[in-house]
């Protein structure tokens, strides 16, 4: 439109967030090329969260393929002399989300085209194909890297003259995979907590683009900044920020959750910030190739201490990487004051009416598809035995519009209650006999610790590290058909046999106090944060 | 949210020269004048060419396309032509459609502050559209979805539409990015509704009362098949066969068979001749095995 005068409130928003969004690009790209001059070409995204930044090489003109109708305008930042290089890149604004993309990353998942008359008719087929052709593929996939890079010690004849700013009070920098909900993501965000109280500042960046929906759960405090890399800097370029940052911000301590871009980045830290140093938090062990535990052993020489939360990841540690020197183990448990008092359990032998819940995100991850089979083969062993069946499903996702209908097609629409994840869980779990989890793969879930501690008995599939949490009465197998047939011959037998019952309660309060007893993260990290707190000899001290 | 607001009007026209000019007219007057106007010429036979080189106005593109392919046609290759030129948003309307001189301000301050104050994106926003006595015109009524009144409040009074006619309607870029252009091959009727009905997938349309056109049509009559005549089977018969074809592809035959069950009700209301019910289930027919492709930008 040509002619726009009145200022209309909707047009002010929509400035101000340029504005803001201007203002961090040139902070990023001032810190990365401080020498440079630089042409920021700034274009309107259409994606709220992909933003493809493009930095040009040294030289290189804005050609046509760079650009598009989306142009907004160039940003210049003068170089420190007349003559200082020029710097060009294209960077995108991206929009911000709609209230359904904020609700749901991803669209409502249907079975694919060929398929879908098959999930119709017999959805435990379908997910069996799945579950095999998965198989299939991991046993095909092509493997990483397993072997450790190699870096030496140096010598003290060689010490780069660069120091941090020692006027800046002491620093973390915390790398998440992404600000989105999961179980690493909640231990990153206490790990900022925790920082922030050992009096760090705290510097947080995220290697995944995405709309960052748990951004404004980081605390609203001065000392607590979110760096927008993953919108705005090509991956290349992070090691060259991160140099900078580290130096005038006196960052001392990085922590790595899951954030391929900052392990990318530390061959070039380990060189140019020798007094860094790194610890990193691993939870599970993918099973096609590793995960991130692969990622993190690979780079180990580069870390000073892998922080793992299961027996199991200490295993694979010292199994496949020969470094269980650099290994801690710290639980994702609260520290209890004396013995943990765990409550008597929920179900009772011969109840008529058993409670069930599943609480997860509906995606593929946690195979809400077999939960609601198992729920649809539990309905019928409640028909047969008298027993009324109530379940409470706790979450959001893809999969939850398939898991609705296929619960309705059970005849289970009035007995199943659906609640968004911002629900009660141990209230829900305080009522519930027996919690459901029959996911593809886990680390080690924290909603077991949370079922075991208000009474609710977790029927679990044997993957991950479940079995540390998880006694092997209540395990079932990775097999879609057979977990579901196996969590009904659980749940009747827990029904039926009052000692078996009681022997799976003793089994799992057991689990939890051998678990209980080990460190925390909270324990086994606090004390490094406090001496980064401090300075470098009591970080050099402890680590 | 947007900050770029590059407007392209595109009106397709065949043979009202006189018409085209008072629209060429009306958008001169508007209070935000779209940047581009694309005139696209269904090739006429009148004097549309010159009228429009006499306006003079610097920011009309005349397009002459070779021959008539008609409103379905006009409207693909004028979307097409906007959308590579870099339009963030296109006013489609018709040259016999006359915008009062806030029109199309009201529209995109609709889009805008809609997607401000309630944080989805509509797919399009339509106005309302008046006959030349100021009632509204039939045949131009926006579709409400269920939920039609879900943010209709004192101030802001905008409903939620799923599907509206081409007579001044404002489609955002993404919204042919991501579900492509109106179907050329359909030639006339149905195309606007097709077309609203796929983008709205992504959210529905909102409907803006205070966006008001003038629809200079010969009478006010609605799309409604009790209503078709020997002279008028020719529309009513690309109608049945392209709304059959969509109710094919969106629901099967359950859809093509509820639909025709709808037109028989009608012609059997209006008492339509049997020589003409015939003709229209025949259009029907047609529609069955007429699949027209979709094409993207």
């Amino acid at each position: 439109m040509q002619d726009s005068t009145t200022v209309k409130p909707h047009i002010m928003e929509r400035q101000a967030y340029l504005q803001k969004e201007v203002a961090e690009i040139s902070a990023i790209y001032r810190r990365c090329f401080p020498g440079h001059a630089l042409q920021l070409v700034v274009e309107e995204g259409d994606d709220p969260a992909r933003t493809d930044p493009v930095v040009l090489d040294a030289g290189q003109a804005v050609q046509a393929q760079h650009l598009s109708s989306q142009y907004l305008g160039r940003i210049d930042l003068p170089g420190p002399h007349p003559d200082a290089p020029v710097i060009r890149a294209v960077l995108r604004i991206p929009r911000t989300p709609t209230k359904g993309e904020i609700a749901n990353a991803e669209a409502p998942w249907r079975a694919p085209r060929v398929l879908r008359p098959l999930f119709r008719v017999a959805p435990g087929a379908y997910e069996y194909i799945r579950y095999t052709a998965e198989r299939f593929r991991a046993g095909r996939i092509r493997r990483h890297n397993w072997k450790k890079l190699p870096f030496g010690k140096g010598s003290p004849i060689l010490v780069p003259s660069v120091q941090p700013d020692a006027a800046a009070r002491p620093a973390i920098l915390i790398g998440f995979h992404w600000l989105e909900v999961g179980g690493a993501e909640k231990m990153a965000f206490d790990t900022v907590n925790w920082a922030l109280a050992a009096g760090l500042r705290v510097f947080v960046v995220a290697s995944v683009p995405s709309i960052q929906r748990l951004a404004d759960r980081l605390p609203d405090h001065p000392d607590v900044t979110f760096i927008r890399l993953d919108r705005y800097l090509p991956p290349r370029l992070w090691p060259l920020y991160l140099e900078r940052l580290a130096i005038e911000e006196n960052i001392r301590l990085i922590h790595i959750h899951h954030c391929s871009h900052l392990y990318a980045s530390l061959a070039h830290l380990r060189v140019s910030v020798p007094w860094i140093r790194v610890l990193d938090s691993t939870h599970i062990v993918e099973y096609v190739d590793g995960g991130y535990p692969r990622m993190s052993g690979v780079w180990s020489n580069y870390i000073d201490l892998h922080h793992v939360i299961s027996g199991e990841l200490v295993d694979f540690y010292r199994d496949r990487f020969h470094v269980p020197h650099r290994v801690k183990l710290g639980r994702m448990l609260t520290r209890h004051d004396g013995e943990v008092a765990l409550p008597a359990l929920n179900m009772t032998v011969g109840a008529k009416v058993l409670r069930v819940a599943f609480i997860g995100r509906y995606y593929y991850q946690k195979r809400p598809i077999v939960m609601a089979r198992t729920l649809g083969a539990l309905a019928r062993w409640a028909r047969r035995n008298g027993v009324e069946l109530r379940a409470t499903l706790v979450g959001e996702g893809p999969f939850r519009r398939e898991v609705e209908q296929l619960v309705r097609s059970y005849g289970l629409g009035d007995a199943v209650e659906f609640l968004s994840a911002s629900a009660d869980v141990p209230g829900l779990l305080r009522k519930s006999d027996i919690l459901l989890l029959p996911s593809n793969n886990e680390g080690l879930a924290l909603v077991c610790y949370e079922a075991i501690e208000q009474g609710c008995i977790p029927i679990s599939t044997d993957v991950g590290s479940q079995r540390e949490i998880v006694p092997s009465g209540l395990l079932v197998p990775h097999d879609p058909g057979a977990a579901v047939r196996r969590s009904v011959a659980i749940v009747n037998r827990l029904w039926r046999d009052g000692t078996f019952l009681a022997e799976q309660g003793a089994a799992m309060q057991a689990c939890y106090r051998r678990l209980a007893a080990d460190p925390t993260a909270e324990e086994v990290l606090m004390p490094i944060y406090r001496a980064a707190a401090t300075g470098a000899p009591a970080l050099d001290d402890i680590l | 949210m947007s900050v770029l607001t590059n407007t392209a009007a595109v009106i397709v026209t065949f043979n009202r020269s006189a018409k085209l000019a008072r629209v060429l007219d009306a958008l001169a007057a508007q209070t935000l004048k779209p940047d581009t106007i694309y005139v696209i010429d269904n090739a006429s036979t009148d004097d549309t060419e010159a009228v429009v080189a006499a306006k003079a106005m610097p920011s009309v593109r005349y397009v002459k396309l070779p021959k008539n392919v008609g409103g379905a046609g006009g409207f693909h290759e004028g979307m097409k032509i906007a959308y590579e030129q870099g339009a963030n948003y296109l006013w489609i309307s018709d040259d016999d459609a006359y915008p009062e001189p806030d029109a199309l301000e009201k529209l995109l301050d609709g889009i805008q502050d809609f997607e401000t104050r309630h944080k989805w994106r509509p797919s399009f926003a339509c106005s309302r559209v008046e006959w030349i006595d100021g009632t509204l015109c039939e045949m131009n009524t926006p579709m409400p979805v269920w939920d039609w009144p879900r943010f209709l409040r004192a101030d802001s009074l905008y409903a939620l539409v799923v599907s509206c006619s081409f007579v001044s309607v404002l489609i955002p870029r993404w919204a042919v990015k991501e579900h492509g252009l109106p179907i050329a091959d359909y030639f006339i009727w149905f195309d606007d509704a097709e077309y609203t009905r796929r983008i709205a997938r992504s959210y529905p349309g909102i409907f803006v009362p205070e966006s008001r056109v003038t629809h200079d049509t010969p009478e006010n009559k609605g799309v409604n098949y009790s209503l078709v005549t020997e002279k008028s089977l020719w529309k009513f018969a690309y109608g049945a066969r392209n709304e059959t074809s969509f109710h094919r592809r969106e629901r099967g035959i359950v859809g093509v068979l509820g639909f025709a069950n709808r037109v028989r009700t009608e012609m059997k209301r209006g008492n339509v001749p049997w020589s003409i019910r015939r003709r229209i289930f025949g259009a029907i027919l047609k529609g069955w095995s007429f699949r027209p492709p979709i094409v993207q930008v």
